[in-house]
Parts: structure tokens; C-alpha cells; sequence
């Protein structure tokens, strides 16, 4: 295929590639197939090695284990290497990247700068943040253009993913902050729910039961959040009967101050994706 | 000119203070009761069972008796009048010093023999001082916690507040200033709007500014729990206050002599045994 006119790119005509096969990239394309916005045919991806592939093919997507493969015959590329991989892989792509292309990179701290320093000049770049949930299709995503990607890539883009959570278009500065936020957020999470079942444990139920329940109070808790669109507080407040049990409970978090604790953990976070975007 | 007022203590600055208002001052307990429909009770706890026994027998059926004394229950003061008046009307207030800028917060329990009217004439006198409503009497423990105890913390917050604005270089006494029209003013947009509190603290807090670095910190502290924890022991001890009177183990040395000299003055009838713990709700005991 050689240069495309600019048009309107319809999704189900959309020739898609992954650049690496790993559980990220597993996810989109999973989100991608099961809302039917893309058929599996139309997606290739490349890996060095069979061991991710093999999920992909038994999805229908075709595989390679060379990466210019992937750019010949796709328009939409999705970059999922490591990062310390990344830039040998642009090296070796940039000779098969045209202006028809868009290229999306889900890799971790690789600034859109950077990319479009290692891509030929008139590549349009996007940078996207997704988090372990797209896996399920209930992902966070956030994205933002480089220099040459317009409306129109931005629009198939957010269409595109959609089908994998919610995903929104931010100002590359807030990506770090998504990182600190949902990102590893998702890791916060894991941990309270641990933390909720121990808790239960401790009080007499067994331990699967705990977690189960555990799991299913926070997605409804947070279902709740999403749907009513209320503020969390006001939510909290509706849960807490004067001199009832919740309100017992909510003094003991207080009391160990688990809102600063979560602030730090989400400023954590984000700096230290600040600091490794620098390296 | 229709508020009397009594005190056996006529050196106290507010007995100048009320007379400057035209209030009529007494120094008989009694004549202030005679000349009442409603009357307060605005003694400290441990004096209420003096008074109550000194003007019981002018109790009429026509009086309001209102206690304020924080900790005293409907069903004490009702015990001790039933000895002098066979349904006397009580109701028990719990309210806060803002009063006095008519900004207070007064909540109120009827007793047993006080009708809806009595309730709501009361409510209607402190209406106008502030914001006022009908409680279960259970819950006036937690109000005395709340915004009994409330202004304290409120000036202390102030105090601090204002050491923070000094520090970072204001002179003291704008910092008072602005600290206080800052509490202010927030109070006010809270009790104006419908919004939670938590949302009003969001609209303030600019993604990445001042406010939320400022908030981090009082998170970091446990300012919220901190709080909690304030009106939780205060309610708390309300309670052993109030569990402490009930079992009359109120001591007379922790009254002050020249008070009950002078209400003994007043009622032959009552005695005090000053070694041994009083019995306050016995109608007559023996002089030693």
C-alpha cells in the first residue's frame, strides 16, 4: 500500500496493528473485538516470540513476528512495547511510517515528544494511558495528540476505545497524573479489597466469601458513583444512619487519615512517572 | 420590662448589662418566678436542685420552666417538682454563647405535661435568636457536643488561623479579621446552598493550586477525626455529667459557700450536710 488520501476513516475498514502483543495491547484488542468496531481479520500484531501470539490468533487476529509487516499493512498502529524496547522498534519501523498512518503509543513514559523526535516528521502521533481494567472492558483511558493528528484521528480514536472503558482526550500533562490516579489506582483498589476481606475474616466469615463481597461492594459502590453522579460525599453521607455502624467505621478511617495516605499515593505515583518519563 | 431577672451575686458585670436594658433585677428568686409565665433556668447543673427545691412551691400551673443546664434531664426536674406541683410543664433547651449576636443554635425537648403550644412558644422566643428546633431529649447530648461545645472549636480554629496568617506576615488583627469573615462566609454559603459540603470544598480547590496543597496537609493531620473526636467527648461527657447528677453524687464542696449560704438564706426548709454527699431530691433533711 502506498500513500492513502486523507479521508474519513470508518472503523470497520480500519486495517489495525499491535506492535508488541502484551497483556495491554491484549485488552484493547479484546475491547476492540467483543464491540465489534473492528473484525478480527483486519488486526495483525507482532511479537517477538509466540507465547503472547497465541491468545491473538485463537481471537482470529492474524500475527508476524515482524514489525514493518505491521506497519505495511495496517493504517491504525498501536505501539505496546516496553519501554527500553521502544526505541530500537521506531528505528527499525520509521523507514515504513507514511503520512496515511496514525500511530498510538500505549507505552509507559515515552512522551509524545519523543516520539515524534524518533518518527518521521509528518507522522500523526497520539499517546494513550490505559489501565489493567481495559482488560475487562471497564478501563480508564486518556490520550493526547501530537502535532500532526487532528480531529478526525482524535474522534476514531476515543470511538475506538470506547468499546474498552471510558476514555477521555486530555492535555499530555495530565498523563502522568492518570498513571498516579488509575493507572496504578487500580493497584490501591486491590488493596483495600484485601484489606475490607481481612477485615471480615477477622470478624468470623471465610475468606472467599470475604473477597467476593469485598469485590462486588466496590464495584457496586463505585457503579453507584458513575450512575447517580452524585458527589462522592454526598453519597457517603447517605450511607451513614446517625450513630449507626458506617458512621463508627468512617471514624476509625478517619482517624488514620486514609484520605492523606490515598492523596500521597496518587502524588507518588505521579512523580515517579514524571521521573522515569525523564530517563 | 416584661424580663426579670435573678442572682443572689450582684456584683456580676452582667447584672449592670441587663439593667442598662431595662430588664428588672431581683435578688429573690422568687419574685422573679411570681412575675414569670416562662421562666429559665439558667444556673449552673449542680445549683439546679437548690433552686428547684427554694422555688418549687411557686410553681403555678400557668409556668414554663425551660432548663439550659447542660446534663440535667426532663425527668430530674419533673421529680423534684412534682414534690411542690402535680404537672409541672418542663422543657429542656440545649443552646450555644452566639446567641448573644442572635446567630445561635438552640434545640429544645418538651416534657411530659409541656403542650405543643408550650414547645412552640419557646421555640418561637429563641427563634429569634438564632436558628432553634424540636429534638428527641436523647439526642441533646450530641447537640451539646456539636454546636453546644461548637463556637470553642470554632475559636480555636480561628486562633490558629490567624497565628497562620501572622507567620506567613499579616498583622494580628486584620488576620483575625479575615479568618473570621473567611469561616463566616463559608458557614453561610452552606447553609444557603443545597449543596454537600464536600462539593462546596471542591469548587474551591483548583486543580493543582493553593487550596489543595492546604487541605492535603489537614488531611495529613487528621483534622477530620480530629474533630469527630471532639464532639464525640463532649457528648461523652455530657452523658457522665449528667449520669454523675443522677446519681446525686454532685458534692457541696463543689459548690461554692457563699452560693449556698445564700439559697439556704432564702429556704429554711433545705439543709446541707456539708461532710457527707447530699441527697438533692429528698423534699426535707435533717439539719446536722
Amino acid at each position: 500500500r502506498g500513500a492513502w488520501p486523507r479521508v474519513a476513516m470508518e472503523a470497520s475498514e480500519l486495517w489495525v496493528g499491535f506492535v508488541g502483543a502484551g497483556r495491554m495491547a491484549g485488552g484493547l484488542v479484546r475491547g476492540l473485538l467483543q464491540a465489534g468496531k473492528v473484525p478480527a481479520s483486519n488486526v495483525l500484531a507482532s511479537a517477538p516470540s509466540d507465547k503472547n501470539l497465541d491468545a491473538w490468533r485463537e481471537l482470529g487476529c492474524r500475527t508476524t513476528h515482524c514489525n514493518l509487516e505491521v506497519v505495511h499493512r495496517s493504517t491504525l498502529v498501536f505501539l505496546a512495547t516496553k519501554p527500553h524496547i521502544l526505541p530500537g522498534v521506531l528505528e527499525e519501523i520509521r523507514p515504513a511510517v507514511g503520512s496515511h498512518h496514525v500511530v498510538v503509543s500505549l507505552v509507559a513514559g515515552v512522551t509524545i515528544q519523543t516520539l515524534q523526535r524518533l518518527l518521521p516528521p509528518w507522522t500523526k502521533v497520539l499517546r494513550i494511558m490505559p489501565n489493567l481494567p481495559c482488560v475487562v472492558q471497564a478501563g480508564a483511558m486518556v490520550f493526547s495528540r501530537g502535532s500532526n493528528a487532528g480531529d478526525e484521528e482524535a474522534a476514531l480514536l476515543k470511538s475506538l476505545l470506547s468499546s474498552c472503558g471510558l476514555c477521555e482526550e486530555v492535555p499530555e500533562s495530565y498523563i502522568d497524573i492518570h498513571t498516579g490516579l488509575s493507572g496504578s489506582g487500580v493497584a490501591y483498589v486491590y488493596l483495600f479489597a484485601e484489606a475490607l476481606a481481612e477485615g471480615a475474616v477477622k470478624m468470623g466469615m471465610p475468606g472467599a466469601l470475604a473477597s467476593r463481597i469485598a469485590a462486588q461492594t466496590l464495584l457496586g459502590a463505585a457503579k453507584m458513583l458513575l450512575e447517580t453522579g452524585e458527589h462522592p460525599a454526598k453519597l457517603r453521607g447517605d450511607v451513614c444512619t446517625p450513630g449507626g455502624t458506617t458512621i463508627y467505621a468512617l471514624h476509625q478511617l478517619e482517624k488514620g487519615a486514609l484520605r492523606a495516605t490515598v492523596m500521597d499515593a496518587v502524588e507518588a505515583a505521579t512523580n515517579r512517572a514524571c521521573d522515569m518519563a525523564k530517563d | 420590662h416584661k424580663i426579670t431577672a435573678s442572682s443572689p451575686d450582684t456584683d456580676l458585670p452582667t447584672v449592670s448589662g441587663l439593667r442598662k436594658m431595662g430588664v428588672n433585677f431581683t435578688v429573690s428568686n422568687k419574685d422573679t418566678v411570681k412575675s414569670s409565665d416562662v421562666l429559665f433556668l439558667a444556673v449552673k447543673p449542680p445549683i439546679i436542685p437548690f433552686i428547684l427545691e427554694e422555688v418549687g412551691p411557686d410553681i403555678e400551673a400557668r409556668h414554663i420552666v425551660v432548663s439550659c443546664a447542660a446534663g440535667v434531664t426532663i425527668s430530674s426536674i419533673e421529680k423534684k417538682l412534682s414534690t411542690f406541683c402535680p404537672t409541672p410543664k418542663v422543657i429542656r433547651c440545649m443552646t450555644n454563647t452566639p446567641v448573644i449576636v442572635r446567630e445561635g443554635a438552640t434545640v429544645y425537648a418538651t416534657g411530659t405535661h409541656a403542650d405543643v403550644e408550650d414547645g412552640k412558644l419557646l421555640e418561637q422566643l429563641m427563634a429569634s435568636v438564632g436558628f432553634c428546633t424540636e429534638v428527641e431529649e436523647d439526642l441533646i447530648d450530641a447537640v451539646t457536643g456539636l454546636s453546644g461545645s461548637g463556637p470553642a472549636y470554632a475559636f480555636t480554629a480561628l486562633d490558629a488561623l490567624a497565628d497562620g496568617g501572622v507567620k506567613m506576615g499579616l498583622p494580628r488583627r486584620l488576620a483575625v479579621r479575615l479568618g473570621a469573615q473567611a469561616l463566616l462566609g463559608a458557614a453561610k454559603m452552606l447553609l444557603e446552598s443545597e449543596q454537600h459540603p464536600g462539593q462546596l470544598k471542591d469548587n474551591v480547590c483548583s486543580p493543582g493550586g493553593a487550596t489543595i496543597h492546604a487541605l492535603h496537609f489537614l488531611e495529613s493531620g487528621g483534622f477530620r477525626s480530629l474533630l469527630i473526636n471532639a464532639v464525640e467527648a463532649s457528648c461523652i461527657r455530657t452523658r457522665e455529667l449528667q449520669h454523675l447528677a443522677d446519681q446525686e453524687k454532685i458534692s457541696p464542696a463543689a459548690i461554692k459557700k457563699t452560693l449556698l449560704d445564700k439559697v439556704k438564706l432564702e429556704s429554711p426548709s433545705l439543709s446541707v450536710a456539708p461532710a457527707s454527699k447530699v441527697s438533692l431530691f429528698t423534699s426535707k433533711s435533717k439539719k446536722n
